[in-house]
């Protein structure tokens, strides 16, 4: 496995992150309904994903493998992908524990060991969607859908991004990066790295990529609902502007 | 049209067009009467953009030509143009503009948000700056679909979700703070005492895909460096280099 060097870096991130991550892991294992992002809004509600009966599906950076586990139950065949084996060993204890078995497979989004044109659904939420150089992980998406498959992922939110406070850890409510050429993002304290693109942007790399833009869905929680553990955003911040968004773009039958 | 036909905002940008096109003629004619097409705020090149290409022989609407600078020069490019303005002062602007040139085009007096044309009539339907900002886009995206050929496009420069959300009513400017909410964007009543409207980019994104429209682009339009503009204010093209001021959506009907 040839890795670029903010996959590198982000190995070497997760490495020590994992641990922290195998709680939230089982509890969003343990949960019956299909949900996005850190407000935990109801897939019945937001209706981004289609179909999953039957269906062939990749999950870039799948984490613990929660969203794969979530679509497995639902009658999909699900590949899971991640660049951490440590949060890779997290997804297969849960596998057993809850016997529910699927691929995993250790490879960075940038660069996926599996043949073109073989899924309906590529998916990601919180994972190849930030982690990942949407330069190289598009293309990579776009080669393994099949005519008529969908690409679905969830991000954060671009003004969130633009208005984040280094300092505070926190958004904020003044923007304090440029819009013009975002692209990658380094934490200063972990070196982690993120990307985001303006959406002019994302637009003509899925268009660059043969896929048509289908939706982009910007997530507003309900009033009063809990970030939980990402305090980094509160409820009154998230009712104003888009914390998160989902984009879903289709490669043409 | 009769007025009592128009929407409430239709009515009011009516009034205010046909109050204020003088003065904007007087203001910003000359900075938007160039011998070539040019866009937006800034005045950027079509050449440089791209967005329209070739339009020769091509049936070309302006959705809120105003004083028709741009009509003008598509109809010496050979495209047929129509051009449409809900403010019978801007399209008498207009008629001297075309007599002045020595072309001859239709000009349309009504509102963007119901046109009395024949659908599946144009190949080309934009705007600078045009109708699509003070029209209310649930109402006039669907004509313009209806208005497009298959095949055909649209494309409009107008202001942009930044614009909204960094726009501080109290200094009536904009200064990197997010003073106004994104979710729930729509329709604002400007201190001008005009109508002026705007979507979150995913309403965008679903209200063409509703109609039948595929979206081919979104160019945002970063202020140049030199930036020269009778629109907005040196700080302003300051806070337009770093955020989107100025937008571009380009559109195929399908």
């Amino acid at each position: 496995m040839t890795l670029s060097e903010h996959a590198q870096t982000n190995r070497e991130i997760w490495a020590e992150n994992a641990a922290e991550f195998r709680e939230p892991g089982k509890r969003n294992w343990a949960q019956p309904d299909i949900t996005w992002g850190i407000w935990h809004l109801p897939e019945s509600e937001i209706g981004a994903l289609p179909v999953l009966e039957g269906k062939d599906v990749v999950e870039l950076g799948c984490g613990t493998a929660y969203i794969s586990s979530w679509l497995v139950r639902r009658g999909a065949n699900v590949v899971g992908v991640d660049l951490s084996p440590e949060q890779l060993a997290t997804a297969r204890e849960l596998q057993a524990e809850h016997r529910i078995e699927f691929p995993l497979i250790e490879a960075s989004a940038e660069d996926v060991p599996l043949p073109a044109a073989s899924f309906d659904l590529v998916i990601s939420e919180y994972g190849a969607s930030i982690w990942a150089d949407p330069y190289l992980w598009i293309p990579e998406a776009a080669r393994l859908l099949r005519p008529g498959g969908e690409l679905v992922f969830l991000t954060n939110g671009l003004i969130l991004e633009l208005a984040w406070s280094v300092e505070s850890e926190r958004v904020g409510e003044t923007l304090v990066y440029d819009y013009f050429g975002f692209h990658r993002l380094e934490d200063p304290k972990d070196g982690a790295i993120v990307f985001q693109l303006p959406y002019g942007e994302w637009i003509r790399l899925f268009r660059a990529n043969g896929l048509e833009v289908e939706d982009l869905i910007e997530l507003q929680p309900p009033e009063g609902a809990d970030p939980g553990r990402w305090d980094f955003v509160s409820n009154e911040w998230a009712r104003k502007w888009p914390s998160e968004e989902i984009w879903k773009a289709r490669k043409p039958a | 049209m009769s007025s009592s036909d128009l929407t409430s905002q239709a009515r009011t940008n009516r009034e205010f067009w046909n109050r204020q096109a003088d003065e904007y003629q007087a203001e910003h004619g000359e900075h938007i009467g160039r011998p070539e097409p040019r866009w937006g705020l800034w005045q950027i090149r079509e050449s440089e953009l791209r967005i329209l290409g070739d339009v020769g022989g091509k049936d070309v609407l302006e959705f809120g030509c105003g004083a028709a600078q741009w009509s003008v020069l598509l109809a010496q490019q050979g495209a047929r143009m129509v051009g449409i303005d809900n403010s019978e002062r801007q399209l008498e602007h207009a008629r001297t503009a075309m007599a002045e040139a020595g072309v001859e085009f239709q000009l349309v007096h009504a509102s963007a948000e119901s046109l009395p044309l024949p659908d599946a009539s144009f190949d080309v339907v934009f705007a600078d700056h045009g109708a699509n900002r003070f029209a209310d886009p649930l109402l006039w995206v669907p004509e313009v679909s209806r208005l497009l050929r298959v095949g055909g496009f649209a494309a409009f420069s107008g202001g942009t979700p930044f614009e909204w959300i960094g726009w501080n009513s109290e200094t009536d400017t904009w200064d990197g703070g997010l003073h106004r909410p994104y979710f729930g964007m729509h329709r604002s009543e400007t201190p001008e005492g005009s109508v002026e409207f705007e979507l979150p980019y995913g309403a965008w994104i679903r209200l063409f895909r509703r109609n039948s429209l595929e979206v081919e682009e979104l160019r945002e339009i970063q202020a140049p460096e030199d930036a020269v503009t009778t629109y907005r204010t040196d700080e302003e093209n300051a806070w337009a280099r770093r955020w989107p001021m100025e937008q571009i959506w380009k559109v195929r009907k399908l």
